[in-house]
């Protein structure tokens, strides 16, 4: 079992921070080297795994700004939904970037040349006098500082009439989908000016909606699958060759609800909040309220396997539906070699499933308790009274403190988990990809940061 | 018994919901709403049947008089956003279905303890769209056919209705507008929503206006919290609007 340590903490030095800084998605690179993470604030800061290990700022930029929808009067807010890496081809990475409503393709690259010796501009830029110029001279390019700039390539914009909640790129590199509460288009990169639906749910009467999209995603491998889970606790599977309208799907995973069970909140904690495929591309991981299910793409009636994540809040749905922390949308993760399947709780906590051995652990994300190489305790939350100091009562567990987006390294392990504004990267101690660094890093609200040469 | 409490709490958190989601950054969130509408039909189901069960047991013993007793009581127990919702439509609608009713249609129709539900469903579905549409065109031009005392309190409370009914007009209809990504589903705001109400909360509309569930709520005991009635209640005079802008969503 991984034991993880903590190798680079990137949070807000001040203790108060905005809602701005929050941080709502988390995705490695292809490759593993570089690191995004979406805000709220629509900002998108990418940090870049050094040769000792550790991950460092590499690149920031204002992603999405807030709109308005002057039409229907409402305020497109502009916090990052979801990041998607395209493969890197060469020197510089392409990512796209959504919020509520535009899809962004940026292209991140480093300058450290700049051309010196020009013939009408001086060194400071300013225009020669005409007059003056006796020679001409051809401009050579010369070593600069670093320059890490991100322009936007593409902007996909007018597509959805609804909240935008997933992009996934397709196993071609050349397409990719985009899924709104209703509908799922599929896009190509390079066109931006149309996209083809392929997944409709809307009804002809709208009273009729039963069920919404809740997240989408093409199989790693097979360029015409793609699974979309739904609010209703179902995950569908679409084939594109059979039909250009996906509504109709392939396959459908859904799991038969024990009705001993049933609640006023049994179709609540049922909505899917996240779906990943594994990398061999077999297995499809889906996240609900109070569970993860691994499927067998060949058997969609139940899972082969479930784990109960954090079964203790079901005596306490009502007091987490007051709250709204039962609309908390949970994400999930696989291990590269798919043997360790990843997830979020409360309390900042964060679950990690073995799948072979069916050992789990529990760990906490969190500045009071993660000290730089210092191994992580398990921790146990307990329902009676303790039993060990590390045990932590249910009640006592601190909603606010969620642990909504992990991810996990394409190959190595490295985790990323995300609570509140703090970014928290930890790395297997027994890990062969590494040793530990020694200085801390440390992330400022202020969009400035030192990293980054001021242009 | 506590199980109605619970449900009516839970309804009220969920209309709370509905209400503070209009004001919520970043538009509706159809996700949450439909969940948040999921959960306030549950909750309506159990307290409607916590509701007939209790009825079944008064009807045995009053006489003349039982129908408007039991018209008070459905009236108050019956969620108010059902009777708020329906106030400018469903008024109109659940007239029809209360006459309409192929049982008796004194009392049995609301005292029968026999799939309550599914009578208010069919209800529903087979009188209240059938009409909902002329209901809504023709305002209040529809009248019952019964004499009946109840009908009789119906039309009055009709009646009361129609004069705010422009008013809620106006206020549902750009609230659903603002709330509709689909532009062209204004002009069937009106009667897509009578219609919706009533097959997602099943029907049973009693057709009250804020005053008249206002003044049957005060005359009446119930087992409930009186700060969660009241609550609701304030909290309702406020929904018609967002709960149509949410199913016409």
């Amino acid at each position: 079992m991984l034991s993880p340590v903590l190798c680079s903490e990137l949070s807000a030095l001040e203790p108060e921070y905005t809602e701005a800084d929050v941080i709502s998605t988390v995705e490695f690179s292809q490759s593993g080297e570089f690191l995004a993470t979406g805000d709220k604030g629509g900002r998108v800061v990418i940090f870049q795994r050094e040769p000792q290990g550790e991950y460092n700022v590499y690149s920031t930029f204002q992603s999405h700004d807030p709109e308005f929808d002057y039409l229907k009067s409402l305020e497109i807010e502009e916090k990052i939904n979801k990041i998607r890496w395209l493969p890197q081809l060469h020197s510089a990475l392409f990512l796209l970037t959504t919020n509520d409503k535009t899809i962004k393709l940026w292209k991140v690259s480093e300058r450290d040349k700049q051309p010196e010796g020009y013939n009408l501009k001086d060194e400071e830029g300013r225009v020669k006098d005409i007059s003056k110029i006796t020679s001409l001279q051809v401009p050579v390019l010369r070593p600069m500082d670093l320059l890490v700039e991100a322009s936007p390539r593409r902007v996909f914009s007018n597509a959805h009439a609804y909240h935008i909640n997933s992009i996934s790129i397709n196993s071609d590199c050349e397409t990719y989908l985009s899924a709104d509460d209703l509908r799922i288009n599929l896009w190509n990169l390079s066109i931006t000016d149309r996209s083809f639906n392929i997944v409709d749910l809307k009804p002809d009467n709208m009273e009729d909606l039963t069920e919404v999209i809740t997240v989408a995603e093409f199989h790693p491998h097979h360029c015409h699958l793609l699974a979309f889970s739904s609010s209703t606790g179902t995950t569908r599977l679409c084939d594109m060759r059979s039909r250009a309208l996906c509504d109709q799907h392939a396959k459908l995973f859904e799991e038969a609800v024990d009705p001993a069970s049933r609640s006023f909140f049994s179709e609540l904690i049922s909505s899917v909040s996240d779906v990943k495929f594994s990398h061999s591309g077999r297995y499809l991981l889906t996240r609900d309220y109070l569970s993860a299910k691994v499927w067998d793409l060949n058997m969609e009636k139940k899972p082969v396997e479930t784990y109960q994540v954090h079964d203790y809040l079901r005596s306490k749905l009502c007091t987490l539906y007051e709250s709204d922390c039962i609309f908390d949308k949970f994400e999930c993760a696989w291990n590269g070699t798919d043997s360790v399947i990843m997830t979020g709780a409360y309390n900042n906590f964060f679950r990690m499933f073995d799948r072979a051995s069916r050992r789990d652990v529990t760990l906490e994300a969190s500045r009071e308790v993660c000290k730089r190489r210092a191994v992580l305790r398990p921790r146990r939350v307990c329902i009676g009274r303790k039993r060990r100091e590390s045990d932590i009562c249910v009640d006592s567990l601190d909603f606010r403190k969620k642990v909504l987006h992990t991810a996990w390294h394409p190959t190595d392990n490295i985790i990323a988990i995300a609570a509140r504004n703090n970014l928290y990267i930890f790395q297997d101690r027994h890990s062969p990809s590494g040793h530990h660094g020694v200085h801390r890093i440390e992330q400022e609200t202020a969009p400035q940061l030192e990293d980054t040469p001021p242009q | 018994m506590e199980y109605k409490v619970e449900a009516h709490r839970i309804m009220s958190i969920s209309l709370g919901k509905i209400y503070n989601s209009r004001v919520q950054r970043g538009g509706i969130k159809l996700h949450k709403n439909l969940l948040v509408s999921l959960v306030l039909r549950s909750a309506r189901q159990v307290y409607l049947s916590d509701y007939y069960a209790g009825v079944c047991l008064n009807a045995q013993h009053i006489e003349a008089k039982e129908w408007e007793l039991m018209d008070a009581d459905r009236e108050k127990l019956i969620p108010a956003s059902e009777r708020h919702v329906g106030a400018e439509d469903g008024r109109a609608s659940r007239l029809q279905e209360k006459d309409g009713d192929s049982l008796d249609p004194s009392d049995v129709a609301v005292t029968s303890p026999v799939s309550p539900a599914i009578s208010e469903t069919q209800c529903g579905s087979s009188d209240c769209e059938t009409d909902a549409d002329a209901a809504v065109t023709e305002g209040d031009s529809r009248q019952p056919p019964k004499d009946h005392a109840c009908s009789h309190r119906k039309r009055s409370a009709e009646e009361t209705g129609v004069s705010e009914t422009p008013v809620k007009r106006t206020k549902v209809t750009p609230n659903a507008i603002v709330a509709n990504n689909e532009i062209e589903e204004g002009e069937e705001m009106d009667t897509s929503n009578v219609s919706n109400l009533i097959t997602i909360f099943g029907s049973g509309f009693s057709g009250l206006l804020s005053k008249d569930s206002a003044k049957s709520e005060s005359e009446t005991d119930d087992s409930d919290s009186g700060s969660g009635q009241i609550c609701c209640e304030q909290m309702l005079k406020n929904l018609n609007p967002w709960t149509t802008a949410i199913v016409a969503f």
